[in-house]
């Protein structure tokens, strides 16, 4: 039972005591507050109609009577030595009471002043007459309220003129009573309060109306029946009498039947109605029209309860509206209408759906499950299908922003649903293998260009960190560093670069992500960079002072094998000009650094001609093949494609794409015969010397070839090979820490250090790899035990 | 360095060539370095000789560039390993893994 229940108890008890002690005027209050301390509460006297409050002060009144009574004894200092009376002075003075009693109930006249009549009733209380006189008062209130039950017991009577003539009747009673009484006052103050069992003047009213009107069957079920009637009027929109209702149920409260008569009844007629009205509505509305409809009736019943219902049955009433419009339907109105919600996003109506949601039992708990559901569905969908594949990672960072989005606006950064959401990303993301974290890398490398004017510094902070969001989702890691390595060489080789902040940023956010071992290639990368600065500065010097120097300037990038991306070696036929500065180079270097040998990488080096045409000189900037070919017309012109390819050695489909860009692409430094946007086999090139443009230095852009899906293959199984190395390093890393460690404890280190997804069976074959190798052994006690072997 | 490179330095100083159409001003190479070793792998470690050894790599020093530190040694019968990986197998047993030959240290990488 909750708290709430108990509260409710406590006020019938305290109602019941507070009548039997009511207390109404004014003036008796004030000489109370003189002896007792009084709460401002109990001032106010019980009367409905006169205070529209008194429903709620109930509950605070009940400690109090009792006290009260005991003190009044001994304060009333009226107290008057007996005069002696006329013989018949009782049955006279009564009947003038009776007379003025009955002029009240029937609207008349009273014949005397209320001086006098208050007067009389103290002396007949005063003479040991008050036990007589509430007698009779008792019985004439009886006699007039047993009177009236005859308006309300005919056969046919229109619901609304009953309900009427009810109130009508229940007014009229009240206005009595409270007049009556200020008549009996001091009956009320002496007599009442000196016998507990004995109820106020106002209390008796109560209950003999209670007795003779309300507790009547017939009566009773029509009062309560036109109630109930109105009230479903009202909810359908009708208009209806408000004041009428509140007053009627102000009376049951009053005669303290409104639970047992009313509120049941009541409470299954909304039941009833919102049941039929949820299973109806689900149907016809879709769910945003649904969602408002449901706030629009809670607002409607507590405007109810602040008009006319008894505050009491707030939360029954409240909670079978809302079991009814929501509970019941929880996964209806998710499967319904969740999907077009966050499709939209349609933020105010999921703010909505959370708020409504938030109320009932397992409604954020349903909420949250579908939400998930709804973006590992959505998110499936972005990632598993190639053709999206150019717009994955954008499609993803915007899903993830407009997930992030609602969660803080509409559903208040609810951690559940912020957990819930890493959870479908990381599921959904890794659904398609290896494509997510190759294409994040490339989505990086766009971002890291030379060129990308999209975005200042500070965006481009903001979008790293949001792809690196992304990036801790994938379980990979080691597939995005291989492309992102191959990325990052080509920024650094072709000094395409944007900012070297934005790159070093990038490098901290992944180190910080994945530890150093993650990224000390991609580091190694950039300390080859300014080593290779290093030695080109000491190799100019040497050849100064060889004095080898002027002509052709040559700058070598001295790659570490490993920490750069494998490229295919490619022989090709240099220029004897060129070997011999390569050669020259080499010794230079391996005399500095020995143990070492020197692999060219001829498909990555550049160029600076100078070209002589008629219009003038020219620079031109291209590919080391590019140069390779324009070197040739030097000592012949119109060459076959045949004489260049043997010249040059240059593998055929590389020589054609280069003969394509110098004589097919923009700037058309040869001459092809015949023309033609295709190179072939029996094509012929001469030396353009008409060849012209306004700018002094171009550059010639060597024509890509596309990425082929071999070339991602080989990157993919790279990464593979790699895994073994690194699961061993591992191991051997955990070992030399922990230098014993049973089986599971072991494996489960290494699952929290691996970056990439990996079986269990995979990782006990390269620990049975590291026993035979002596790095670790078996514990000779228990088997299950390793021992690290230093 | 012979005379015969100052040669071709010389012969292709500005305006001498002019009549040539195209004349190489810079060359902006990529070389690639790796141990001049035989075999790429480690025999006692079994990892690249270019990748640092696995104890090394198990260390995972902050800032440091992998097998900078990690050098390689040639035995005189011209078999590598890693310095590390040789320096403790030899503590047992003072012969080259792989040829049996009687272990002395030819060169050191550097
Ligand atoms: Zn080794
Ligand atoms: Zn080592
Ligand atoms: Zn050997």
């Amino acid at each position: 039972m909750s708290a709430l229940a108990k509260t409710s108890i406590l006020t019938e008890e305290g109602g019941n005591q507070c009548r039997k002690r009511s207390l109404p005027s004014s003036e008796q209050c004030n000489k109370r507050s003189k002896t007792d301390d009084m709460s401002a509460n109990e001032k106010k006297s019980n009367f409905s109609l006169l205070n529209p409050n008194n429903g709620t002060i109930k509950t605070n009144t009940s400690s109090m009577n009792k006290p009260g009574a005991a003190t009044k004894k001994l304060i009333i200092k009226n107290f008057k030595s007996k005069p002696n009376l006329p013989e018949n002075y009782q049955e006279t003075t009564w009947s003038k009471l009776r007379e003025a009693v009955i002029a009240i109930q029937t609207s008349k006249a009273i014949a005397y002043s209320l001086e006098e009549l208050y007067q009389a009733v103290e002396n007949m209380c005063s003479h040991k007459m008050a036990s007589q006189l509430y007698v009779n008062l008792t019985n004439l209130v009886e006699a007039h309220v047993k009177a009236n039950i005859e308006q309300f017991l005919s056969e046919s009577m229109d619901r609304q003129v009953f309900l009427k003539r009810m109130d009508d009747c229940w007014r009229a009673h009240c206005r009595q009573m409270i007049m009556i009484r200020s008549i009996f006052l001091y009956l009320d103050r002496t007599y009442v309060l000196q016998n507990p069992s004995i109820h106020s003047i106002w209390d008796m009213g109560l209950d003999l109306f209670r007795h003779h009107i309300a507790m009547n069957t017939l009566v009773q079920t029509r009062t309560v029946d036109g109630l109930l009637l109105l009230i479903e009027r009202e909810r359908g929109g009708d208009a209806v009498d408000i004041s009428l209702l509140k007053s009627l149920l102000r009376m049951l409260s009053d005669l303290q039947i409104y639970q047992k008569a009313f509120e049941n009844k009541f409470l299954q007629a909304t039941e009833r109605l919102y049941a039929a009205e949820g299973q109806r509505l689900m149907r016809e509305l879709a769910v945003p029209q649904y969602l408002a409809h449901v706030e629009k009736r809670l607002r409607e019943e507590n405007e109810r309860l602040l008009h006319y219902l008894d505050p009491s049955t707030k939360w029954q009433l409240i909670h079978t509206v809302e079991r009814q419009l929501l509970s019941e339907h929880l996964s209806g109105i998710l499967s319904k209408g969740l999907e077009t919600l966050m499709d939209g996003p349609r933020l105010s109506d999921l703010t909505t759906l959370y708020n409504l949601f938030s109320r009932v039992k397992d409604g954020l708990n349903e909420l949250c499950n579908h939400f998930n559901a709804y973006i590992k569905k959505k998110g499936r969908t972005i990632v598993i299908e190639p053709e999206r594949d150019k717009t994955m990672v954008a499609e993803l960072l915007e899903f993830k922003e407009q997930l992030d989005h609602i969660v803080n606006t509409c559903f208040q950064r609810n951690d559940k649903f912020l957990y819930s959401m890493r959870e479908a990303f990381e599921f959904f993301i890794n659904q398609r293998q290896n494509k997510p974290a190759e294409l994040i890398a490339k989505f990086v490398d766009v971002k890291l260009r030379a060129g990308n004017k999209e975005a200042t510094e500070e965006e481009l902070e903001r979008l790293l960190d949001k792809i690196m969001v992304l990036f801790r989702f994938i379980h990979g890691k080691d597939v995005f560093e291989a492309f992102y390595k191959k990325d990052l060489a080509k920024r650094l080789l072709v000094g395409k670069s944007a900012s070297v902040d934005a790159e070093k940023s990038m490098l901290s956010k992944l180190k910080q992500e994945c530890g150093g071992g993650f990224t000390c290639k991609l580091e190694g990368m950039f300390k080859d960079m300014e080593l290779s600065k290093d030695i080109n500065i000491t190799y100019k010097q040497h050849l100064t002072a060889m004095k080898e120097g002027g002509g052709l300037e040559l700058s070598v990038y001295i790659l570490t094998m490993g920490f750069w991306p494998t490229y295919a070696p490619v022989e090709v036929r240099l220029p004897i000009e060129l070997t011999r500065h390569q050669d020259h180079f080499t010794k230079f270097y391996l005399a500095k650094h020995s143990g070492r040998k020197l692999q060219w990488q001829a498909t990555l080096g550049h160029c600076v001609l100078r070209a002589n045409f008629t219009q003038g000189n020219k620079e031109l900037q291209v590919s080391l093949f590019q140069a390779l070919v324009l070197l040739l017309f030097n000592d012949g012109d119109n060459l076959s494609f045949e004489e260049i390819k043997t010249a040059t050695n240059i593998e055929e489909g590389e020589l054609r794409r280069t003969l394509q860009s110098l004589a097919c692409g923009k700037a058309r430094v040869l001459t092809k015969a015949p023309r033609g946007r295709e190179v072939d086999d029996t094509d012929h090139f001469s030396f353009n010397a008409d060849f012209t443009n306004k700018l002094f230095r171009i550059k010639i852009n060597q024509i890509q070839m596309k990425e082929t899906s071999e070339e991602q293959k080989a990157t993919e199984e790279r990464v593979f090979q790699d895994r073994q190395y690194q699961i061993d390093a591992a191991i051997v890393r955990v070992m030399k820490m922990r230098k014993a460690l049973s089986h599971n404890l072991l494996i489960s280190e290494l699952y929290n250090q691996l970056k990439f997804p990996v079986k269990p069976a995979d990782l006990k074959k390269r620990i049975e790899s590291l026993i035979d190798r002596d790095y670790m052994e078996r514990d000779k006690d228990n088997p299950n035990q390793y021992n690290y072997v230093a | 360095m012979s005379g015969e490179d100052c040669d071709v330095d010389r012969g292709d100083n500005d305006g001498q060539k002019s009549d040539k159409m195209f004349t190489l001003k810079k060359w902006n190479a990529v070389a690639m370095w790796s141990w001049d070793v035989e075999c790429d792998t480690c025999a006692i470690c079994r990892v690249q000789v270019m990748d640092a050894c696995l104890r090394c790599q198990g260390e995972s020093k902050k800032d440091s560039y992998g097998k900078q530190d990690c050098v390689v040694v040639w035995g005189e019968c011209n078999h590598s390993f890693h310095f590390c990986c040789m320096s403790l197998w030899v503590k047992q047993n003072n012969r080259c893994p792989l040829c049996q030959q009687e272990w002395s240290i030819q060169r050191m990488g550097k």
